[in-house]
């Protein structure tokens, strides 16, 4: 089975949960998006709390040239670290990484860009050992790519999935433009009576899905190193029942605890695990 | 001021591709049979491709060909004869974004690769990174600033393409799959539904309505850095990149022709040259939503947003094109695109000649008889003129 990582919200969570999961992926605030706990440089000692852990530091923001520096310094303070590795999102950063000797590893995250196993081995021939595969390619995708390559592989299992990122501030400009007052930290766009969590913070914009990923009846035969579940959005209770759960499926109770989730929310699907995605609506082609 | 920039513009067929070109760009760039991201266009075949490069050389210019799809475990069984087809083609490069095209371009095709705006590259290390991979150009993300661009010219000697005008993306380009979630449609295989235009009702944490004039959207207004279109060429930009390969013929001729003016004025009058505001308003007319320079000048704020509730005018200043010219009776043989009769004054632009004010004074039906109004869409008339004319001129109403 899985190694099993969380994306934590918040201290309390990794306290009340870090003897039920192998690892965190904890972010570098102002370096990650989509990340729900962020820390400053200044506490990365805590990470020497979470030393029997795997921990993946997220630094997936998008780089200007202006973060160039303070990317090449954390990555060298990250050595006195007990990490495995590091996820990035920009080329800027293998680049750099690859310049300095490191004793952890990187995962790939380009989130939508992680889709084939070519492409993952192209990376892996580059030093990135990890790979954090995208969100909207299917189970037979999954297992076809961690058939082909040699890197070890990151999925989503549970939780809200980011879809959008942009470096704009949408909600504040919303905001701004028709002077509106409103001091929500996080809010929700709303279509046909679908609801999208959307988060307007320092680095700019992010949107979710609107349904909650449930994949424990994928997981027994997913084949990945780590499968991950994200707090986003999640109360904590729940989240450590979902933790026990994924701790505990098998063959036999798989459909079992699959159910036992769906009743849990009123929002859940299996993303894009058992459904492909389209890309040519006419029939055009010459 | 450097070598010359590139005008480089988008071309959805052939008739697009030869416009683009007459008009003035030094390229085109254009879709694929499969690959691309723009997999509902109508593409270009191989053997339009063929054509289109035997075109573009033939008046000294270049073709690249968008191969910029993140590819799925099923494309990969295609892609190496793909890339030796366009090779065959003599396309003057590729435009990609995932890196198993550019490897496998570069080792197993003789194809120079430009890098897509879809790899998001912003900074110095990722254009190192991909200039020690071969490729020979980047595409520059559309969030860069002015400094950003100025710093990776200065410090990687590299070909860089920009954006100069044309939509926007909401969020940065491979990062946005609100498209696949909303409608299934996988944005970064080119399904995208462009759900950034569409309204939402934005709710506050507590979920209560947050409601201003206009709906809420991520809708972007579109760019256009003509007004900066001198610092770009100081910068030492080697491509200029005009954005729609789904725009039309009259978009692209109209586009194309101002910024040939404009770059040519530039390196003309080099100090004396001055940024021309009746451009500006004929760039505008001829887009359906407002542009301003959105990050070059480092501000991206609500001044960027359009917030128009999907109300995006079409546009009716396009009035015809010309097809003939019947030099021993001086008379112009136009398909009509717009509304227009007798008495109107119009412009009459092309590539070869400055635009002309004209009044209509007679206008004839095919059959040579005389008529006031054209008002059927594509219907052929003639029209008295003395000027000389060429097929691909076209016909707008005058803009002041």
């Amino acid at each position: 089975m899985s190694k099993i990582l969380t994306i934590p919200s918040n201290i309390d969570e990794i306290e009340k949960t870090k003897e039920l999961v192998d690892g965190f992926i904890i972010g570098i605030e102002d370096l990650c998006v989509n990340i729900n706990m962020c820390i400053k440089e200044d506490n990365l000692s805590m990470l020497n709390d979470l030393a029997n852990k795997d921990i993946f530091i997220c630094m997936n923001k998008n780089l200007h040239n202006n973060d160039l520096e303070s990317v090449k310094k954390l990555l060298i303070k990250l050595n006195n670290y007990n990490i495995k590795g590091v996820l990035y999102y920009d080329v800027g950063l293998l680049n750099i990484y690859k310049s300095l000797i490191l004793n952890y590893d990187l995962v790939c995250f380009q989130e939508h860009l992680t889709t084939n196993y070519n492409t993952i081995n192209y990376w892996y021939d580059h030093g990135v050992k990890y790979t954090y595969l995208s969100s909207d390619i299917t189970q037979e995708e999954i297992t076809t790519i961690s058939k082909n390559t040699k890197s070890k592989l990151m999925v989503n299992m549970f939780g809200y999935l980011p879809m959008f990122v942009s470096k704009r501030h949408i909600v504040k400009n919303y905001l701004d433009y028709f002077n509106l007052n409103d001091d929500s930290k996080i809010n929700y766009i709303e279509k046909e009576g679908k609801i999208y969590p959307i988060v307007d913070n320092a680095t700019g914009t992010s949107v979710y899905s609107n349904n909650i990923l449930n994949g424990i009846k994928f997981y027994i035969n997913i084949g990945v190193e780590y499968i991950v579940l994200n707090s986003f959005q999640i109360d904590l209770d729940k989240f450590i029942e979902i933790i026990n759960m994924f701790r505990n499926v098998n063959r036999h109770n798989a459909l079992e605890y699959n159910d036992k989730i769906n009743s849990m929310f009123t929002n859940v699907d299996n993303g894009f695990l058992n459904i492909k995605t389209i890309y040519k609506v006419k029939n055009n082609e010459k | 001021m450097k070598n010359k920039c590139e005008l480089l513009a988008p071309a959805g067929d052939l008739e697009r591709l030869k416009i683009a070109l007459l008009y003035g760009a030094d390229a085109v760039y254009v879709g694929g049979p499969s690959l691309n991201l723009r997999a509902n266009a109508i593409n270009f075949t191989l053997e339009e491709i063929k054509e289109g490069v035997k075109f573009a050389h033939s008046i000294n210019k270049k073709i690249y060909v968008t191969v910029n799809i993140v590819l799925h475990n099923e494309e990969l069984g295609k892609i190496e004869n793909y890339l030796k087809e366009l090779d065959k083609c003599n396309v003057d490069a590729i435009i990609a974004s995932d890196p198993i095209v550019v490897k496998m371009a570069l080792e197993k095709t003789s194809l120079k690769v430009h890098l897509s705006t879809q790899a998001s590259t912003l900074n110095i290390e990722s254009c190192k990174f991909w200039k020690s991979e071969g490729v020979s150009r980047i595409v520059l993300a559309r969030e860069c600033t002015k400094k950003d661009i100025k710093d990776i010219i200065d410090n990687v000697d590299i070909e860089i393409e920009t954006f100069i005008h044309g939509a926007m993306c909401a969020g940065y380009s491979g990062r946005c799959v609100m498209s696949n979630f909303l409608t299934n449609r996988d944005a970064n295989r080119g399904g995208c539904s462009q759900v950034c235009r569409w309204d939402f009702n934005l709710l506050s944490e507590s979920k209560k309505n947050i409601r201003g004039i206009k709906p809420f959207t991520f809708c972007s207004k579109d760019l256009s850095l003509l007004k900066y279109l001198k610092d770009m060429i100081d910068l030492g930009i080697h491509s200029f990149k005009i954005e729609g390969r789904m725009r039309s013929l009259y978009y692209v001729a109209t586009v194309v022709s101002i910024y040939r003016k404009a770059i040519d004025e530039c390196y003309n009058s080099k100090d004396t040259y001055k940024y021309n505001k009746k451009y500006e308003n004929i760039l505008r007319r001829c887009a359906n939503r407002d542009s301003v320079p959105q990050f070059f000048n480092g501000i991206y704020d609500s001044t960027c947003s359009y917030y128009n509730g999907r109300v995006e005018v079409s546009n009716q200043d396009f009035l015809g094109i010309i097809l003939d010219y019947d030099k021993d009776n001086h008379k112009a043989i136009i398909e009509q695109r717009n509304y227009f009769k007798k008495g109107d004054t119009v412009e009459i632009f092309g590539p070869n000649h400055k635009t002309i004010t004209y009044t209509i004074n007679k206008i004839y039906d095919i059959d040579d008889n005389l008529i006031d109004v054209v008002r059927h869409p594509k219907q052929i008339i003639k029209i008295d003129i003395s000027n000389y004319l060429e097929k691909y001129d076209m016909i707008r109403k005058k803009i002041d």
